[in-house]
C-alpha cells in the first residue's frame, strides 16, 4: 500500500540511539499551536513557497504538467526554486528499500529508522506494513508519536518498534484541549499500554515557555509520569519559519 | 598574560623587525654572479644572523621569527629569464613535501654534518651558532631549563620528549628561514612515540600535555609569515595513525595527546590529519569528531585502504606507501624519499563539459558518441598538462636536503618518487551537467542541443524556463535519484586516471590525478560562463570533491554513497569529500547542557566518517559552521578573530581570508547538513 510522506531526513541525530534516518508521515490529529512541522498536519500534499519570492510572475504563466493542476501554479517555474508540494505519495517497499539502503550504517552506529510526522498513527495501515518490512531487513525501528491514536491502531503499531517516544505535552486535559485541539484522556491510556507492554519507551514534553513549562504543568506531569523516563525538549526558536511557506500566520510569533 | 593568550593576541609580531632594513640581497648577489645554490645559502646565513633571541615567560619550546621580511635571492630580471627557460613552480622554491625529521632528531646536526656538503655546513653552523644565542639569552633571563635542552639539541640526537620537541622547532625554523614553503610535519605520533613513550614514565600526563601545547602554539607564531596563497594556507599538516608496513595499527598514547592539545588550543596549526582504515575503532572516529564540533575544521582523514595500494599503482614500494603523509592540503607524499609537485596543474571538468558542449555535442546522437567527446576532450587537455610541464627549475636547499634522500645531491634536483600531480576541479558540476545533457537531450529529448546551447551561452536569459527544472530537478551527484550523475562522475575520475597513467614526466616519474581543487574552485568558474546543470555565470564550483552548491542533496548519508563510487585509489593525488556541518548539530539541546558539545553527536558523526571510508572513501574534511555566524564575522570581525573554517583543504581563521573565500564558506553552508 501507499503512504503520504512530506520529508526523508539523513543523519537525524535527535531522533534515538545511533545513526537514523527519520521518514516524516504527513497528517495530524492535533494543532498544537507551537507546532514547528505545521506542513505535516494536512493529511493531503500541499503547495510550500519559500520566503524571498520576488513576484516574478513565473509560476503563473500557466503549464500543462498534471501535477501542477491542483495548485494553479507551475511547480517547474521557480527561477530559485522556492516552490514545492510538501506530500508525496510512496510505496511502503519503496520507501523501506529506501530506508534499508543504509542498513550497515545503522548497524555500525546502533542507529536505524524512525518514523515521525505529523503524527504517523494517521496512517496506521501504512505504518504496520512499513514497520514490517523494516523488521524483516534487521533495521531497528523507532517512533515519535503524539500518543493521540485509536487504542488498537496505537498498539499494532508500536508493537512492532523497538522504540517508542511518545510525547506528554500537557497534564491537564482541558488545557491539553486549548492547545493542542484535542483532550488527553486516550493519550494516557496508550501511554498506560506503552507500560505494560515491556517495551522500550521515553514520554517526552516539549517546553514551550508559558504554556507547557509551567511549574503547574511540571508537576503535574512529573506526578502523573512517576517510574517513567522522560524528556524535556527545549523550545525550537526557528518553529515558526515555515508557517509562511504555507501562506499561514505563526500563532506564537508573539514568544519570539 | 600567559604565553598563550600573549600569541593569540598576535602582540610578539611586534617584536619583529625588517631584515636588514629592506636591503635588497638580489641585487647584490646577481652584481657578484653567484650561483643560485650559494645564494640560497648565503640568505639563510644572513637570516640566522640577524635573528635576535627571544623567550616568553612561561615559554618551554622557544624559536621565533624576528625578522618581518623574507629576501628575495633572484632580480626580477634573472626570474623572467629562468622562467623563460624553465618550468617555475609557484614561488620557484621548494615547498610541499614531507621531510623525514627521524633521520636527524636521532642523529643530531654534528654527526650530520660529516657527511654534508660545504653548503648544508654552512647552514648547520649558522643554525647551531643562532641555537647557541638562544641558549645565552635562556641563561640571562634566568631560564635554565630552556639552556639545559639547548646544551643538547641541535647538535645531538635528542634525549628526551622536550629536547626532541624543541629539535623539531629549530630545524623546522630552519626549512623556512631557508625559503621553503608548506613545511609539513609527516607521521608525527610515529617518529615522536619513542620520546613519549620514555618520557611518560617520568613526567605525569598533565605535564606532558602542557609541553606538548607548547609546542603545538609554536606553530603559530610565525605562521603569518609563511607563504600561502591565503592566510592559514600554510601546510603544517600533521599526520596521525596509520598502518605500518606489516598492516599494525601504529596509534598510541601519543596520537590522543595530539588530539587533546589541539581540542585544548583551538588554534589552527598544527593540521590534523587522521590515518584509518576498515578496522580503525569506532571510538577513534568519535575522538576525531570532538575537534570538528569545536569547530577547528579537521581532522582531515584519509583512508590507508585506498590510499596505499593506490601509490602502490603509481610505483611506491609497500614499505614507502605505508608511510605516506599528507602535504599541506591532501596530497600523498613519502616522507624523505617523495618530491613529487602534486599541485603542478590542474584540469576542470567543468571546462571539458563546455568544450564538448560547444564542440561536437549538437552532433552527438548517442551516450557513447557524448562519452567519447568527453574522453577526447580529456585526453587533449591531459596531453597538454603532460608537455606543458618540462625543465622544473627549483631554487636549491641544502638544509631541507638532509632530511631526504636526494640521489642529486640537492632536493631540488628530486628524490626517489619525483610524480607529478593534477588536481580535477569541479567534479560534481560537471557530472551533472553531463547527467543533463544526457536526460534531456539524448534520453527524453525534451531539449535540443541548440536550446540547451543556448541558455547556457545567455546565462539562461534564453530558453529562461528550463533553469529551474535544470537546477532543481534534474539528476545531481549527492541527492536522490542522481544515480546519472554519479554514473558521469565514476566516467569523468576513470577517464582522467586513463589519461595520465603510465605518462611519464620529465623527472623520472609519472602523473597522478586528484580530486582536490585547491583555489581553482574560483578560478576555474569564472574561465566559463553558466554550465548545462543550471549553475548560473559566476557562480562557484564546489570545493574539492563535493556536491554543487545549489544541490539539493538528500542529506550526508547521500552525499557519502554517491561520492564513494568511483574507484578513489585511481585518483590518489588526493582531495577530499568535503561535508559542511551546522555548528548546532554538535551542541547539546537537551535542557539541562543546552550548547555544550554532546558526546553522543560525536559518537555519530564518527560512525558517518566511518561509513564513507568503509564504501570506500579516500579522503574526508568536515567544516562545523553556522551561517549567521559567518555573516556576523563579515561585518564585525574584530569579535571574531579566533573563529576558524576549513577552506580547501587546511584551516583558517575566518576573518584572515579575502572576501571571495569568505562567501565561498557562507555559500557552502547553504548545503549544511
Amino acid at each position: 500500500m501507499t503512504g503520504i510522506i512530506f520529508d526523508i531526513k539523513e543523519f537525524a541525530i535527535h531522533d534515538g540511539g545511533g545513526v537514523r534516518t527519520t521518514v516524516f508521515l504527513k497528517g495530524c490529529p492535533l494543532r498544537c499551536v507551537w507546532c514547528h512541522n505545521p506542513e505535516g498536519q494536512s493529511i493531503r500534499p500541499e503547495l510550500m513557497k519559500k520566503t524571498g519570492c520576488t513576484g516574478c510572475g513565473k509560476c503563473l504563466e500557466g503549464c500543462s504538467h498534471p501535477e501542477c493542476q491542483p495548485y494553479g501554479r507551475c511547480l517547474h517555474a521557480c527561477p530559485r526554486g522556492f516552490l514545492s508540494i510538501a506530500g508525496r505519495e510512496v510505496s511502503a517497499a519503496e520507501l523501506a528499500e529506501r530506508l534499508a539502503r543504509d542498513a550497515e550504517l545503522y548497524r555500525m552506529s546502533g542507529g536505524g529508522v524512525t518514523i515521525s510526522g505529523g503524527e504517523p498513527l494517521m496512517q496506521a495501515d501504512f505504518c504496520v506494513e512499513l514497520l514490517t518490512l523494516l523488521r524483516e531487513k534487521g533495521i531497528h525501528t523507532a517512533i515519535e508519536t503524539c500518543g493521540f491514536a485509536p487504542e488498537d491502531d496505537f498498539r499494532r503499531v508500536t508493537d512492532l518498534c523497538d522504540f517508542v517516544y511518545c510525547d506528554l505535552k500537557i497534564a491537564d486535559s482541558d488545557t491539553h484541549r486549548r492547545y493542542t485541539g484535542v483532550p488527553n484522556e486516550l493519550i494516557l491510556k496508550n501511554i498506560e499500554y506503552l507500560r505494560s507492554s515491556g517495551k522500550k519507551y521515553r514520554l517526552r514534553t516539549p517546553l514551550i515557555p508559558g504554556i507547557t513549562d509551567t511549574e503547574e504543568n511540571l508537576t503535574a506531569i512529573r506526578n502523573l509520569t512517576v517510574g517513567d523516563e522522560v524528556e524535556y525538549l527545549p523550545y525550537n526558536d526557528l518553529a515558526g519559519a515555515k508557517y509562511s511557506y504555507l501562506g499561514r500566520k505563526y500563532s506564537l510569533d508573539a514568544l519570539e | 598574560m600567559s604565553y598563550y593568550d600573549y600569541i593569540i593576541s598576535r602582540e610578539h609580531r611586534k617584536l619583529r623587525e625588517p631584515f636588514m632594513n629592506g636591503a635588497d640581497l638580489a641585487e647584490q648577489f646577481s652584481h657578484e654572479n653567484l650561483s643560485l645554490i650559494e645564494r640560497a645559502t648565503r640568505r639563510f646565513e644572513l637570516l640566522a644572523k640577524a635573528q635576535t633571541p627571544h623567550i616568553f615567560d612561561g615559554q618551554q619550546i622557544v624559536f621565533m621569527r624576528s625578522t618581518s621580511t623574507h629576501p628575495q635571492i633572484l632580480t626580477a630580471e634573472e626570474k623572467a629569464a629562468m622562467k623563460e627557460k624553465y618550468h617555475i613552480h609557484e614561488l620557484g622554491e621548494m615547498s610541499n613535501l614531507v621531510p623525514d625529521y627521524e633521520r636527524i632528531l636521532t642523529r643530531g646536526l654534528l654527526a650530520v654534518r660529516e657527511e654534508s656538503n660545504e653548503y648544508a655546513r654552512r647552514e648547520i653552523d649558522a643554525l647551531i651558532d643562532l641555537s647557541d644565542r638562544y641558549r645565552e639569552e635562556a641563561i640571562r633571563i634566568g631560564r635554565d631549563d630552556v639552556a639545559a635542552v639547548l646544551d643538547v639539541v641541535p647538535r645531538y640526537p635528542a634525549t628526551n620528549f622536550r629536547e626532541a620537541l624543541q629539535f623539531f622547532r629549530i630545524v623546522n625554523f630552519a626549512m623556512r628561514l631557508e625559503g621553503v614553503h608548506h613545511v609539513t610535519c609527516g607521521r608525527f605520533d610515529k617518529y615522536m612515540y619513542p620520546y613519549y613513550k620514555a618520557d611518560s614514565e617520568k613526567y605525569s600526563q598533565d605535564e606532558l600535555d602542557a609541553l606538548l601545547r607548547d609546542f603545538f602554539i609554536s606553530f603559530n607564531v610565525d605562521s603569518d609569515l609563511y607563504a600561502g596563497m591565503q592566510m592559514g594556507d600554510n601546510g603544517q599538516s600533521l599526520v596521525l595513525g596509520g598502518i605500518d608496513k606489516d598492516g599494525n595499527d601504529i596509534w598510541n598514547a601519543l596520537s590522543e595527546a595530539c588530539l587533546r592539545a589541539s581540542a585544548a588550543n583551538k588554534m589552527i596549526d598544527p593540521k590534523i590529519n587522521m590515518r584509518v582504515t576498515k578496522d580503525t575503532p569506532a571510538e577513534r572516529f568519535t575522538l576525531g569528531s570532538r575537534l570538528t564540533a569545536i569547530g577547528l575544521g579537521f581532522p582531515q582523514y584519509s583512508n590507508d585502504d585506498v590510499v596505499v595500494p593506490g601509490l602502490e599503482m603509481h610505483g611506491y614500494s609497500h614499505e614507502d606507501a605505508v608511510e605516506y603523509g599528507v602535504a599541506a592540503c591532501w596530497e600523498f607524499i613519502v616522507p624523505g624519499k617523495g618530491c613529487d609537485v602534486p599541485n603542478i596543474d590542474a584540469l576542470s571538468f567543468p571546462l571539458i563539459v563546455d568544450k564538448v558542449l560547444h564542440g561536437g555535442f549538437a552532433g552527438c546522437t548517442s551516450v557513447d558518441q557524448l562519452k567519447s567527446l568527453v574522453r577526447g576532450e580529456i585526453k587533449a587537455r591531459c596531453d597538454e598538462i603532460v608537455n606543458g610541464k618540462k625543465e622544473l627549475k627549483i631554487v636549491p636547499a641544502p638544509f631541507y636536503s638532509l632530511f631526504f634522500d636526494a640521489p642529486n645531491g640537492d632536493i631540488s634536483d628530486g628524490s626517489i618518487y619525483n610524480n607529478y600531480g593534477s588536481h580535477g576541479t569541479g567534479l560534481s558540476t560537471a557530472a551533472d551537467s553531463l547527467a543533463v545533457m544526457e536526460k534531456y537531450v539524448l534520453a527524453d529529448k525534451t531539449l535540443t542541443a541548440d536550446e540547451l546551447i543556448e541558455a547556457v551561452d545567455s546565462d539562461f536569459e534564453k530558453h529562461s524556463e528550463i533553469l529551474p527544472v535544470l537546477r532543481n530537478e534534474a539528476p545531481k551527484m549527492g541527492c536522490d535519484g542522481g544515480e546519472l550523475a554519479d554514473e558521469w562522475g565514476v566516467f569523468l575520475l576513470d577517464t582522467f586516471s586513463e589519461c595520465l597513467a603510465g605518462r611519464p614526466n620529465d623527472r623520472g616519474g609519472e602523473w597522478r590525478c586528484g580530486t582536490g581543487s585547491a583555489m581553482y574552485y574560483l578560478f576555474h568558474a569564472d574561465e566559463i560562463g553558466a554550465s548545462p546543470d543550471g549553475r548560473r555565470k559566476g557562480e562557484p564550483l564546489p570545493t574539492n570533491y563535493s556536491p554543487s552548491l545549489f544541490a539539493k542533496t538528500g542529506g550526508p548519508v547521500s552525499v557519502i554513497r554517491s561520492f564513494a563510487k568511483p574507484d578513489l585509489a585511481k585518483t590518489i593525488n588526493g582531495g577530499p569529500l568535503t561535508l559542511e556541518f551546522d555548528s548546532s548539530v554538535f551542541r547539546s539541546r537537551s535542557a539541562e547542557n543546552s550548547g555544550e558539545i554532546s558526546e553522543e553527536s560525536c559518537e555519530k558523526l564518527g560512525a558517518l566518517v566511518k561509513y564513507y571510508m568503509n564504501l570506500g572513501g579516500h579522503q574526508l574534511q568536515l567544516n562545523a559552521v553556522s551561517r549567521d555566524v559567518l555573516l556576523d564575522a563579515q561585518k564585525n570581525p574584530d569579535n571574531y578573530r579566533q573563529l576558524i573554517v576549513r577552506v580547501w583543504g587546511w584551516s583558517g581563521y575566518f576573518v584572515e581570508l579575502d572576501k571571495a573565500y569568505q562567501d565561498h564558506v557562507i555559500a557552502r553552508c547553504e548545503y549544511t547538513l
